[in-house]
This record gives structure tokens, sequence and C-alpha cells, in this order.
């Protein structure tokens, strides 16, 4: 993990090209997901109600290709970004090296299975999935 | 959690409100997703979550997405400008407001339907 307050600083801690690369891929998605997640949550629960999300309407609105893309767009990104973000808390409080590699191994397999069903769901559905 | 002052807390409110999301994350898939085994599935799991009690969790969500998207555009600015650093604290507070704000407001919209049952 690098503790850096500059982009000089986090290249100078960086022992591998990834954990830079990570530092980097934190900022990037970070902003990128600013917008994605706020203007989810505006317009699936702010402005219209939470009973809104029926089944009909959920389904009809991934049926459109741009919705989709920008759920998955969110799935992706989010989880890459919270996965990082939670393997950073891992490594700080994980003391133990054999407790750190199986919490690790076991943490990045919910990650990896809760993105196989998310995009499984996305991108199984079709314009005809409704009828 | 006093060394810091304000930085000490900004960190511990990211990581924390960063944990808390991730943890909703992956319910939210799950519950969401959960339409691919079709209607009834999908709207037995819809109505647990449509407990009031869910309804204002999300508002904790709301403040905890507003608190991590603005205070991480705080490290970002901090990162990349010699500026950031100088101006920290303020952006901290900064954060803070527009976090009371956006939250404030989510609870102006979300909370006069709940109570309606809409």
């Amino acid at each position: 993990m690098i503790r850096a307050k500059t982009y000089a600083d986090a290249k100078e801690q960086s022992h591998t090209n990834a954990e830079l690369n990570w530092w980097i891929f934190m900022r990037v998605s970070g902003v990128v997901l600013v917008f994605l997640i706020l203007g989810h949550l505006w317009m699936t629960y702010v402005s219209v109600s939470e009973k809104d999300a029926t089944f009909t309407a959920v389904t009809a609105k991934l049926a459109d290709p741009v919705w989709k893309l920008y759920d998955w767009l969110i799935l992706v990104l989010s989880l890459l970004h919270g996965a990082n973000g939670a393997r950073y808390s891992i490594e700080d409080y994980v003391r133990s090296r054999p407790n750190r590699f199986w919490v690790k191994i076991i943490f990045y397999a919910v990650m990896a299975a809760l993105f196989i069903f998310g995009s499984i769901g996305l991108f199984t559905l079709t314009p005809s999935f409704n009828k | 959690m006093y060394r810091g002052r304000e930085g000490q807390w900004a960190w511990l409110l990211h990581r924390l409100s960063g944990l808390a999301i991730l943890a909703y994350l992956s319910i939210h898939i799950i519950s969401i997703g959960s339409f691919i085994f079709g209607e009834r599935v999908y709207m037995a799991i819809h109505e647990v979550y449509d407990h009031w009690l869910f309804r204002l969790g999300l508002i904790a969500i709301v403040a905890g997405v507003l608190y991590h998207s603005f205070n991480g555009l705080r490290v970002i600015v901090m990162d990349f400008t010699g500026h950031g650093i100088r101006y920290q604290r303020h952006l901290f507070w900064a954060t803070i407001v527009i976090t009371l704000i956006g939250t404030a407001y989510t609870a102006y919209m979300v909370i006069p339907r709940v109570l309606a049952g809409v």
C-alpha cells in the first residue's frame, strides 16, 4: 500500500509498477465513479421512489443497451475500486502472513463471483426477456 | 485519532464509508441481479428491501457515497496540485457541508414517500 501525498511520492514509494498503477487507477476510476454513482443514486432513489424498482421497471430499463453499459461500467469500476480499497484494509489489519493470504483469496473469490453474477444478469437480458 | 486532526478524521471516515459502500454494493448486486431468476424471486427480495427501515437506511448510504465522493476528490486535489495540501482542512469541512446538504435533501425527498407508503 502506498501512503503518498503526491504523485512523485507515490512513484518513489511503490515497490512495483502494479502498485503504482493501482494508485493511479483509484484516482481515475474515482473521478468517473463520482458521476456514474451520484447519477445512478439520483435517477433510481432520490428523484423516484424505491418502490418503483419493480421487476418490470428494472428489466425494461436494462433492455436499453445504453443503461446496460452504464450499469456494467458501475459494476466493473466499483468492484475493482472497492476490492482494491478493501485490500488496503486487509493489508493494514490482518497481520499474520498465512491469514492474510487466505483472507485475500476468499475475498477476491467473492468479488469475482459478484462480477460474474452481475455480468451474466446484464448481458443475458434481451429485449424479449420481459414477454 | 487526534494527531492529524481533520486529516486523520477524513482518512478514517473515507475508509469506513468505503467499506460500508462495498458491503452495500455486494448485497445490491445480489438483490437486483436476482431478476435473472424471474419475477417472483426478484419481487420477493424487493418486498423485503422495501421495508421502511431499509428505505431509511439508504439515506445513510447516500451520505456515505457523498462523503466518499467528495473526500476522494479532495484527496485527488491534494495529490495533483501543490495548493491542495495547504487547503486540505478547508476542503474537509467543505466535504462535510456538501454531505450534510445532500443528505438533508435526500431525506427531504425520501421521508415523505416512506411515510405515505409510496
